[in-house]
């Protein structure tokens, strides 16, 4: 249906929580939610998901809102993040006493616009704040520019990167979510300068969460989301250098749709993977 | 649309809506909710608009109150109505989250407390948002708030009513909530188990939307007269109707179910204060108050006053005319037609007009329900009648009520009938001057516009009656057609039998012989008619 549904391996994790081989994923009837957002799901010139087909969210806010900005046709099943933890209740768990130091996610651009910011006092600011070891993890864009890597391997942190989102017909993004959930579970904390999908994703698998930092400027940022000063107003919470960890955890579960998984029947139905054969 | 944009008096409280705008959708008050509102502003003190409000309702409340605040949960009506109101407070998000430290000594939630919730949350019940509500009111504060009733009259009317539409606004879905109150009673129940005390409930009509009317309970358990209830009926406006909402409105009070099956109730409450004595309200508030165009009038059972300075007149009683006509059209009783449009020419002759869904009849002489302005030059009073028969006879036939007159005449036809029938026969010219004189006194003349589910059912029943008038007759034809065709083969078969015959006989040896025979005697004869010439 769309190239989004395929990113992050979350088609092939869907794919294989119903029984089917990850190999090539199939088409998926509809359109899933392929990262955290707070407008409705999706961006808000989304007009490449065609009325009829499901939109398939995260969490019930989201169809709400997108009900009222005259949106229809929505699904909840919550992240294909919560599918993965249901399937790999164990990958990279160590003993929480080893967990160790902080990864911090800093906001990303993507292929259609960069983020406007200052990487180096970013880093000092993480330095100040973070007592630990620091993981520094970029957007495969991001880690490919070596002056933004340096900023941050100069402060001395270890800077990785989760790769390629991937598609359909590349097997690059199949271990993206595998990839991080290996690393967050390595880690005490989990941070970034925004809130976003890997905060949230580090909640639920119980790191602390911190969002602090020069929040930076993304290239052509459309006025429908209403900017770091709505995110402050919504979750006052989870913004600071210490979050309460059952504020964040319950975050996590409602963003996330952790009330909302379905089932491997329901989703070959709705996905449209299983045909009803009619007489 | 930026938030570094929003004016200084916007205070951002949680849960705003960024892509959203209740401007339109508010509850349309005007004179009557002005003038309750107004009785009810306490001289210097602080005042809230719950949820958004008419436009005009807010100008004068942040005009006239010591400090008055609105709370909205839409992010362009706040920046809106901050840059409108300069000295207004403006709070912008959902109701629940509006914990303020200074209650109010008014809180006028006149929208009811349907859009006071936002996307934002997951939709409070709505006794969570009275809860949320009552709560801003202190001991010796008021409340004004209104509640939709999910019974009204006017959702007997809607053949699409809106909570079943589906509309952006219904993320949440509408007519599920069991703590919605149930009926007057109830809603006494739940501002009693919030402490706060009914001082008065009013019944509005005609429409939830757009209210012009608030009828006191204990006016509405009098005997009202029809002529004040009249005007109580919803128009169609552009909806979709099922059935005539004049006639079931007036049912609806014949009945005594004013207030249960009122479209809308308003209840004025207080929670009263420890030791004070609560402000007396007694004579302020009043028994009815009904608007007129942009006039409003105080109501009791038996008189009409204008406010502000109008002195009180005695309400006319009686049947409105216009069902008089429908109830004898029903009855095909033509000579009780003839008499009473007799007597309705008399009056006009003598200085009367108003069309007969607007007069009452007490079987002796006419009342207008509601004063007409008067026409812009003199009209001859032969086209005021034909203008009242026309805009019955558009009436009569738009609703499919039974009548007399044979069926496929149009409304023109028939308003030059009951012209005649009333002894005042009038022609073409009258009728156009009385359409004219129609369109401009802008009422329009009925539910032409919009079809009444009922009406549609009964064009229905007529178009299926004549389809099977149509297809018998098809059917007869293609009877007839075929017997018809089946004459004909027989009968150029017949001919051509007839031909090969008369060619065999051409052609036999008598035949030729008897030609042969008969030649010179023809050519004799032809001799003998030339020589007689």
């Amino acid at each position: 249906m769309d190239e989004s549904n395929h990113w992050y391996g979350h088609s092939r994790i869907l794919g294989t929580y119903c029984g089917l081989p990850d190999d090539t994923p199939r088409r998926i009837q509809g359109f899933v939610q392929h990262g955290w957002n707070y407008l409705h799901g999706f961006p808000p010139n989304d007009h490449w998901c065609s009325p009829g087909y499901p939109r398939f969210i995260w969490s019930d806010v989201l169809r709400r809102r997108g009900w009222s900005m005259g949106r229809r046709g929505h699904y909840l099943i919550g992240a294909p993040w919560i599918y993965l933890l249901d399937m790999e209740p164990d990958l990279g768990r160590i003993p929480e006493a080893e967990r160790r130091g902080t990864i911090w996610y800093p906001f990303h651009g993507w292929e259609k616009g960069a983020v406007d910011g200052d990487h180096f006092r970013l880093a000092a600011e993480i330095r100040e704040v973070e007592t630990g070891p620091v993981t520094v993890c970029l957007y495969w864009l991001e880690f490919g520019d070596p002056d933004i890597r340096r900023a941050y391997e100069s402060a001395g942190f270890r800077v990785v990167c989760h790769g390629d989102r991937g598609s359909r017909w590349d097997g690059r993004g199949r271990d993206f979510l595998r990839r991080q959930l290996t690393e967050l579970r390595r880690h005490r904390r989990v941070a970034s300068n925004r809130l976003g999908s890997a905060l949230f994703y580090g909640a639920s698998v119980g790191c602390d969460v911190a969002v602090y930092g020069d929040p930076m400027q993304f290239e052509g940022e459309r006025p429908e989301y209403g900017g770091t000063a709505r995110r402050m107003r919504l979750w006052p919470e989870l913004h600071g250098v210490r979050v309460d960890p059952g504020l964040a955890a319950e975050a996590a579960r409602r963003e996330l749709g952790f009330d909302h998984q379905a089932t491997p029947e329901e989703l070959l139905r709705m996905f449209g993977w299983k045909r009803v054969r009619c007489a | 649309m930026r938030v570094n944009e929003t004016p200084g008096n916007v205070r951002m409280i949680g849960g705003e809506m960024l892509l959203w705008s209740d401007a339109d959708a508010a509850t349309d008050w005007r004179g009557v909710g002005l003038e309750l509102a107004g009785r009810l502003l306490p001289a210097s003190g602080r005042v809230l608009l719950a949820g958004p409000h008419a436009a005009g309702l807010v100008a004068a409340v942040a005009d006239r109150a010591g400090h008055a605040a609105v709370l909205v949960r839409s992010h362009p009506d706040a920046c809106a109505l901050a840059g409108r109101h300069p000295s207004l407070t403006v709070h912008c998000g959902r109701l629940r989250a509006l914990t303020e430290e200074e209650p109010y000594d008014l809180v006028l939630a006149l929208d009811g407390l349907g859009r006071t919730h936002s996307a934002e949350e997951p939709a409070p019940s709505w006794q969570e948002s009275f809860e949320a509500l009552a709560r801003l009111v202190p001991p010796g504060g008021r409340l004004v708030l209104a509640v939709p009733n999910d019974l009204g009259v006017d959702r007997f009317v809607e053949a699409r009513p809106p909570d079943r539409q589906g509309a952006d606004g219904d993320w949440e879905p509408r007519g599920f909530d069991p703590t919605h109150p149930c009926g007057p009673a109830a809603l006494d129940a739940a501002l009693a188990a919030a402490g706060l005390v009914t001082e008065g409930r009013y019944a509005a009509y005609p429409g939830r939307d757009a209210p012009r009317a608030l009828l006191a309970s204990e006016l509405l358990a009098q005997e009202l007269p029809e002529a004040l209830t009249v005007p109580l009926a919803a128009r169609g406006g552009d909806t979709m109707l099922v059935a005539d909402p004049l006639r079931l409105t007036r049912l609806a009070f014949r009945h005594g179910l004013g207030e249960h099956l009122a479209p809308l109730w308003v209840a004025v409450a207080t929670r009263p204060a420890a030791g004070l004595p609560a402000e007396p309200l007694a004579g302020l508030l009043p028994a009815g108050l009904v608007e007129v165009g942009r006039v409003v009038h105080e109501v009791t059972a038996t008189t009409t006053r204008r406010l502000p300075d109008g002195s009180p007149r005695p309400i006319p009683r009686g049947r409105v005319l216009e069902e008089v006509l429908v109830e004898a059209c029903a009855r095909e009783d033509v000579r009780s037609i003839r008499h009473l449009l007799a007597r309705l020419a008399d009056w006009v002759e003598d200085g009367g007009d108003a069309p007969a869904d607007n007069l009452v009849w007490d079987g002796e002489r006419f009342a207008a329900v509601t004063p007409l302005p008067a026409p812009t030059g003199p009209v001859a009073a032969r086209v005021v009648l034909c203008r009242i028969l026309w805009r019955f006879a558009v009436r009569l036939l738009a609703a499919g009520h039974h009548h007399p007159w044979p069926w496929p005449q149009a409304a023109d036809e028939l308003a030059l009938t009951l012209c005649g029938m009333a002894g005042r026969p009038c022609g073409e010219d009258d009728l156009d001057q009385a359409r004219k004189l129609d369109a401009e006194l802008g009422e329009p003349a009925g539910p032409a516009t919009a079809p009444a589910y009922r009406d549609l059912l009964a064009a229905h029943d007529r178009l299926s009656d004549r389809l099977t008038a149509t297809l018998a007759r098809v059917a007869r034809l293609e009877t007839k057609l075929s017997y018809r065709e089946r004459e004909l083969v027989r009968a150029r078969a017949k001919l051509r039998r007839t031909q090969r015959k008369a060619a065999a006989l051409r052609s036999s040896l008598g035949h030729r012989l008897s030609r042969r025979l008969a030649r010179p005697r023809k050519a004799a004869r032809r001799m003998l008619r030339l020589l007689s010439g």
